[in-house]
């Protein structure tokens, strides 16, 4: 696969293979790979419901999969960004950011204060009184994206984390998040089913197989220039995706 | 580091003027419907003249009501003591119950559906029996709890599985541990949900005791209603009702009051403009 032998690796997913339920058990991942180089965005695209979510599991360690091996150069554990903000609509902003420290040990006074300095990197300052349903949907995202920025971690797992945010909103979180990342510089693997979002952030491109899910093509997006698009495209269509 | 200019920042919006006033159009409309009735009650009362002992006027169930206040009162101390006991220990059981029950898939196995078909007993009828067994106290409180603790187990149970799996996902990889998404994940989800039971049984205790009194007691609401009507004393069997109405109304104002202040996040009015 043609990405640079000098690039440190962050993540290595080595033939993974995971069946999950017991009667009888299904097959979500069927011998999935997966290199993440240190620093990039690695997008996976790929039908809905075909193991993309689990494979993030296994990746930040909440699912143990049946054989394969899972290596990740993270001095601290990878972080999940989910779908839905996720966030404690108990908790006001400032709190529900601060979580992210005082999980790992931060006093909560200290932690609060964490919080709001990364509630204003996300062009948020001013809303950490607010509770989440108060908020817009574009705004509970930039918040779970200060709490993945307070949790320190160098791996980013971001599952379709604009799926539910509508187009405008969701160009505009694509720009806050390329700011954000110019700064951090965290090794990023976003799961989503939108080609044109996966071209606009990501540097490779993986393309899953319907469940139980491959990897089944990279497209490197630098190399494939204009074509990328239509490159992935292909590659859905030839793993048998009606796209 | 990253600086807000490098991300475009949501400007705030104005905080919106706060209005607190109080819609006495929306008042009016809320108790239009029984001043109504009461209204109309005692003027058939005027026109039609029924026997005192049998249907007595609004004005003659107030005034007789006053006059014997220090017996309802002596009477409404009784139930309602009963019902508060009686609330607090079937809350107190009922969450327990439905934390063992929404834990561990052996408790919900055996409890749950036994706790279930229970409801299938008329309580009602224990209420002899339970007198037969203990003081009297203890009884119409036992009552009063068995009446009221069903919602708070399915409340508290639906309550802390309705957890969002994506929630827990995303703290788990924080660092979360079982403990920690317990007590601010999982229990904070249900409180919701567990208050709209706690609500059914503020209201359902205060019927637990007084079927309990009812049937089996001499103090109490329920008791005066009953040893009222058997002497045709039918005014002060209606205060009496009149009475626990109140208390009914009482226990769900105080619940009520107690979600209002335990779930900041729920109220009304806290959504700032269009967002």
């Amino acid at each position: 696969m043609p990405h640079g032998s000098d690039t440190e690796i962050a993540i290595r997913v080595d033939d993974v293979h995971l069946a999950l339920g017991d009667d009888p058990p299904l097959a979500v991942l069927a011998g999935a790979d997966l290199v993440a180089p240190a620093g990039e965005v690695t997008a996976i695209i790929g039908p809905s419901g075909c193991g993309k979510s689990t494979l993030l599991d296994v990746i930040a360690g909440l699912v143990t999969p049946d054989s394969g091996s899972v290596v990740t150069s993270s001095s601290g554990r990878p972080v999940l960004m989910p779908q839905r903000d996720a966030l404690m609509p108990w908790r006001t902003l400032r709190d529900n950011v601060a979580a992210a420290a005082e999980l790992r040990g931060t006093p909560r006074s200290d932690a609060r204060a964490l919080a709001d300095r990364e509630v204003a990197h996300v062009g948020l300052a001013g809303f950490g009184d607010h509770y989440p349903h108060a908020l817009s949907g574009g705004m509970r995202q930039r918040g779970a994206l200060a709490r993945t920025l307070l949790a320190e971690s160098d791996i980013w797992l971001l599952d379709e984390p604009f799926g539910a945010l509508d187009a405008l909103t969701r160009s505009e979180m694509h720009r806050v998040l390329v700011a954000v990342r110019e700064q951090v510089a965290p090794t990023i693997v976003l799961v989503t089913h939108d080609i044109a979002e996966a071209v606009a952030i990501a540097d490779s491109v993986l393309v899953a197989s319907p469940g139980p899910m491959r990897i089944v093509s990279r497209v490197r997006v630098a190399d494939a220039g204009p074509d990328a698009a239509h490159e992935i495209l292909t590659s859905l269509r030839a793993a048998g995706v009606n796209a | 580091m990253i600086t807000a200019a490098q991300v475009e920042p949501v400007v705030p919006a104005p905080p919106a003027p706060r209005r607190r006033r109080v819609r006495w159009g929306q008042v009016a409309a809320a108790v239009a419907l029984p001043l109504l009735l009461v209204l109309l009650w005692q003027v058939s009362a005027w026109i039609v003249q029924p026997r005192e002992w049998i249907l007595p006027s609004p004005a003659t169930i107030a005034s007789t009501g006053w006059d014997v206040r220090e017996r309802l009162w002596y009477h409404a101390q009784w139930t309602i003591l009963i019902t508060i006991v009686g609330f607090a220990l079937a809350t107190v059981v009922g969450c327990l119950l439905a934390a063992m029950i929404a834990r561990s898939r052996v408790a919900g196995l055996m409890l749950y559906p036994w706790i279930i078909v229970s409801q299938t007993i008329p309580l009602v009828a224990l209420a002899p029996l339970l007198v037969l067994w203990m003081p009297d106290f203890g009884a119409m409180v036992t009552l009063a709890a068995l009446i009221s603790i069903f919602p708070v187990i399915v409340a508290g149970v639906d309550g802390l599985r309705s957890t969002d799996p994506e929630l827990i996902r995303a703290v788990r990889t924080l660092g979360a541990s079982p403990g920690w998404t317990w007590r601010h994940v999982r229990v904070p989800a249900a409180l919701p949900r567990l208050f709209t039971g706690l609500k059914l049984a503020a209201v359902f205790a205060v019927t637990g005791a007084v079927v309990g009194e009812l049937v089996a007691s001499d103090r109490g609401l329920g008791a005066l209603t009953r040893l009222s009507a058997g002497q045709f004393e039918t005014p002060v069997t209606f205060a009496a009702v009149v009475i626990l109405a109140l208390i009914g109304i009482a226990m769900f104002l105080i619940v009520a009051t107690a979600e209002w202040a335990a779930l900041p996040y729920s109220r009304r009015g806290t959504r700032p403009g269009s967002n």
